[in-house]
C-alpha cells in the first residue's frame, strides 16, 4: 500500500526527516509515536504535498505510484486522506458544501457520477450516527466554533464518508476527553478492511488501546529507529523514549 | 419623460486628481474620458427588449424601473403607502463644483432627467425593489423619504444592459423619527460600465438604516456616501461587498458623521481584489462633541487574489468627544494558506478552493440579505465572478 524509501525532506531550509524508510501493507493499521519534534507531523504534510515541505531526496509509492508526483488534491482524490492535529476552520465554507464537494470530486475522479442529494444525506446522517455528532454541525462554517474535540470528529466523519483507501490520522486523540476519544477511535474502526490502511500518528498509548496497531514504530531525529508489535507501545508508555534515543 | 440631452462637456478641467486624498484610488482616467451625458427616454422597443432582462419579480415586493433615469410606468408598480413624485428643483445645482465629492451630485441635479421622490407613510410596511438599468447614459435621481414610525424593505439593483453604459446616481434617504429603512444595493455591471453615485443618507432620532451592499463589474465606479445621525439613538449599519476583477477599480469615500447622542454606526467592508483589480475604501468617521456616547465600530478587510491586484483600506476617526465608543480595523491579506490547503487536502481543486474561499471571505455581508429568492438570485449572478464557489454551494 504505502512504500517509503529514504525519505528527506526540509522546512524552512531545516532537514526535518532523514532518511526515513516504512513499508505499511495494505489492511494494516501501524502507529507512529515519537517525540516532539521528531518529525511526525512533518511526515504526515509531506505525505499530503503540503507546499513548504520539501522532499530532497527518497520516494513514497502509494498503490504502486509515485504519491510525491502528484498534487494535494490528487493524492485525495486516490484515496489519500489526512486527518489534522489543528484543523482550520473556515468560517463561511458550510461543512456540508465541503463534504460534497469533495466527495463528488472523488467520485469524478473514479468515473462516477455525482452523488445524489438524498443518497447524499442519507450517507451523511448515518457517518454522523457513528460519530455522535448532531446534524446541526452541517450547516455550520468548517470547524467554525468548534470545540477541539468536535473538530477531531469532524475530521473522521469526512474519512468516514470519503471512505479513503490510506489515511494518516495526526494526532487524532490529541485533546480528546476519553468518551470522545472512544467515538473517534469506534469511527475509525468502522474504516478498517482488508484494502484499507491507517497510519496513526499519536503520543500516546490510550488511542491504541481501542485501535489496536498492527505494527508499531518510533519516529526519532527524522527516521524511524525502532518497530515492533502493540506491546512496544506500551515499553514506550513505561519507559518513555531515551532508552531508544541512546541507543540509536 | 421629455427627452433630454444636455450639453455635457467632458469634465477633465473639473475633475479631483490624485493629489486629493479622497481621490486617490478612484480612476480618473476611465472619468476624464466620460462624457456624462443623459440618454433621451428610451423608445417602446427598447423598452420591451429591458423587459425580458429584468429579474424576476421579488414576492411581496413592488417594483420601479429606471432606464438611464427616466421612470418606466409600463414595467413599475407602486402600492399604497408609496407616493411618487416628481422634484422641480434641482438643489445641488448652485453647489460649488470645487467640492469634488459633490461633483457628480451636481452633474447629476443638471442632467437628471427625471428627479423624483418617494414619500413613505408609516400606514403600514412597505416593500419596493428599484431596478436601475443603464443602457446609455443616464443619472438617476432619486428622494426616499420615511415618515416617522415608516418602515420600508429596499432592494436597489443597478443593472448594466449596454456595454459601455454610464451611471451617475444620485440618492437621497431621509428616516424621520423611528423610521426603519432595511435597504440592499446591488450593483451588477457590465464590464465596460461607469458607475458614479452619490448618496445622501440622514437619520433622526431612533431611527434604523440597515445597508446591505454587494457590488461587482464595471470598469470603474465611484461612491460618495454621506452618512449622518441627526437623531439621538439613531443606527446605521452598514456593509459591503465588493468585487474587482481584471481590471476593474471599485472606489469608495463614506463619510458617517454622527451629530446626535448616542448615535451607532456599524461599518463592515469585506473586498476581493483579483487580476489587476483596484479597491479603495476611505471610511471616514466623525463624532460631534455633541454626539455623547455614540458608537463606532469600523471592519474593513480587504483580500487580494494574484500578485497584480491593490486594495487600499483607510479607517478615518476624527473625534471631538470623550464620551464615545469607537473601534476600527483594517487587514489587508491574501488567501489564508492554510485554509487553502485544508481544502486541497479534501480533493477541491485549486480553482475551486481559491472560489470557495473568496465566497466565504463575502459570506458575513452576504448572509444579511434578507430575502432567500435575491440570495439564490445573486449566487446565480455571482457565478461569473465566483464559478467553482457557486458549483460546490449549488451542489448541495
Amino acid at each position: 500500500m504505502l512504500t517509503i524509501k529514504d525519505l528527506h525532506t526540509t522546512v524552512g531550509g531545516k532537514k526535518v526527516l532523514d532518511g526515513l524508510c516504512l513499508e505499511v501493507p495494505a489492511g494494516e493499521v501501524h502507529a507512529i509515536m515519537g517525540p516532539n519534534g521528531s518529525g511526525k507531523s512533518t511526515l504526515a504534510y509531506t505525505l499530503a504535498g503540503r507546499p513548504g515541505y520539501e522532499v530532497t531526496s527518497g520516494s513514497v509509492h502509494y498503490q504502486g505510484q509515485d504519491l510525491l508526483a502528484l498534487a494535494p488534491e490528487e493524492r485525495a482524490h486516490a484515496g489519500f486522506f489526512l486527518g489534522f492535529q489543528y484543523p482550520v476552520e473556515i468560517p463561511g465554507v458550510n461543512n456540508v458544501y465541503l463534504l460534497k464537494a469533495a466527495l463528488n470530486a472523488a467520485r469524478k475522479r473514479g468515473g462516477l457520477p455525482e452523488v445524489d442529494a438524498f443518497e447524499f444525506l442519507t450517507l451523511v446522517r448515518e457517518k454522523m450516527r457513528i460519530m455522535q455528532m448532531d446534524e446541526a454541525f452541517l450547516s455550520r462554517g468548517v470547524n467554525e466554533g468548534f470545540s477541539g474535540g468536535e473538530k477531531k470528529r469532524n475530521e473522521i466523519l469526512q474519512m468516514l464518508v470519503l471512505e479513503p483507501t490510506l489515511a494518516v490520522l495526526d494526532e487524532t486523540d490529541s485533546g480528546l476527553d476519553i468518551d470522545a476519544l472512544k467515538v473517534v477511535a469506534a469511527g475509525v474502526n468502522t474504516l478498517r478492511s482488508a484494502e484499507r490502511s491507517i497510519l496513526l500518528i499519536t503520543h500516546y498509548q490510550r488511542l491504541l488501546d481501542y485501535i489496536r496497531p498492527d505494527r508499531v514504530h518510533v519516529l526519532a531525529r527524522g527516521r524511524i529507529i525502532k518497530s515492533g508489535g502493540p506491546e512496544l507501545a506500551r515499553e514506550l508508555e513505561e519507559r518513555g523514549y531515551d532508552w531508544l534515543l541512546s541507543a540509536a | 419623460m421629455n427627452a433630454t440631452r444636455m450639453n455635457s462637456p467632458r469634465i477633465t478641467s473639473a475633475l479631483p486628481t490624485t493629489r486629493n486624498e479622497n481621490w486617490k484610488y478612484a480612476n480618473l482616467r476611465a472619468l476624464s474620458r466620460t462624457e456624462f451625458t443623459q440618454a433621451p427616454a428610451p423608445a417602446a422597443a427598447l423598452i420591451a427588449e429591458i423587459a425580458a432582462l429584468l429579474p424576476e419579480p421579488l414576492e411581496g415586493y413592488a417594483r420601479l424601473v429606471l432606464i438611464d433615469g427616466h421612470p418606466i410606468e409600463t414595467l413599475s408598480t407602486l402600492p399604497e403607502g408609496l407616493v411618487l413624485e416628481r422634484r422641480a428643483d434641482g438643489n445641488e445645482s448652485s453647489v460649488a463644483v470645487a467640492q469634488a465629492d459633490r461633483y457628480f451630485a451636481a452633474l447629476n441635479a443638471r442632467q437628471a432627467a427625471a428627479r423624483l421622490r418617494l414619500r413613505v407613510s408609516a400606514a403600514q410596511p412597505c416593500a419596493l425593489e428599484l431596478l436601475c438599468v443603464a443602457v446609455g447614459s443616464g443619472h438617476p435621481a432619486l428622494q426616499l423619504q420615511l415618515a416617522a414610525g415608516a418602515s420600508l424593505r429596499f432592494i436597489e439593483r443597478h443593472l448594466s444592459a449596454g456595454p459601455a453604459s454610464v451611471g451617475n446616481l444620485h440618492l437621497e434617504v431621509e428616516l424621520q423619527a423611528r423610521a426603519k429603512l432595511e435597504h440592499v444595493r446591488i450593483l451588477q455591471l457590465s464590464p465596460k460600465a461607469l458607475h458614479m453615485e452619490t448618496l445622501d443618507m440622514s437619520a433622526l432620532e431612533s431611527s434604523t438604516l440597515n445597508l446591505v451592499q454587494v457590488q461587482w463589474g464595471g470598469q470603474a465606479s465611484r461612491a460618495n456616501v454621506f452618512l449622518e445621525h441627526r437623531g439621538a439613538e439613531a443606527s446605521i449599519d452598514w456593509r459591503l461587498a465588493a468585487i474587482a476583477e481584471d481590471q476593474q477599480t471599485h472606489d469608495f469615500y463614506v463619510r458617517t458623521a454622527h451629530a446626535a447622542e448616542r448615535a451607532k454606526t456599524t461599518q463592515t467592508v469585506r473586498a476581493i481584489a483579483s487580476g489587476r483589480g483596484r479597491i479603495g475604501f476611505n471610511g471616514h468617521m466623525i463624532v460631534e462633541p455633541q454626539a455623547l456616547g455614540a458608537d463606532s465600530q469600523q471592519s474593513l478587510r480587504a483580500l487580494l487574489v494574484g500578485n497584480d491586484s491593490e486594495a487600499n483600506l483607510r479607517p478615518q476617526l476624527e473625534i471631538y468627544t470623550d464620551a464615545v465608543t469607537a473601534s476600527h480595523g483594517a487587514t489587508v491579506g491574501k488567501l489564508d494558506a492554510d485554509m487553502l490547503f485544508y481544502l486541497l487536502s479534501r480533493g477541491i481543486d485549486p480553482h475551486t478552493a481559491e472560489d470557495l474561499l473568496k465566497w466565504a471571505f463575502i459570506g458575513d455581508v452576504l448572509a444579511r440579505l434578507p430575502v432567500p429568492q435575491l440570495q439564490k438570485s445573486l449566487r446565480d449572478a455571482l457565478a461569473h465572478a465566483l464559478p467553482g464557489a457557486i458549483a460546490a454551494e449549488t451542489a448541495s
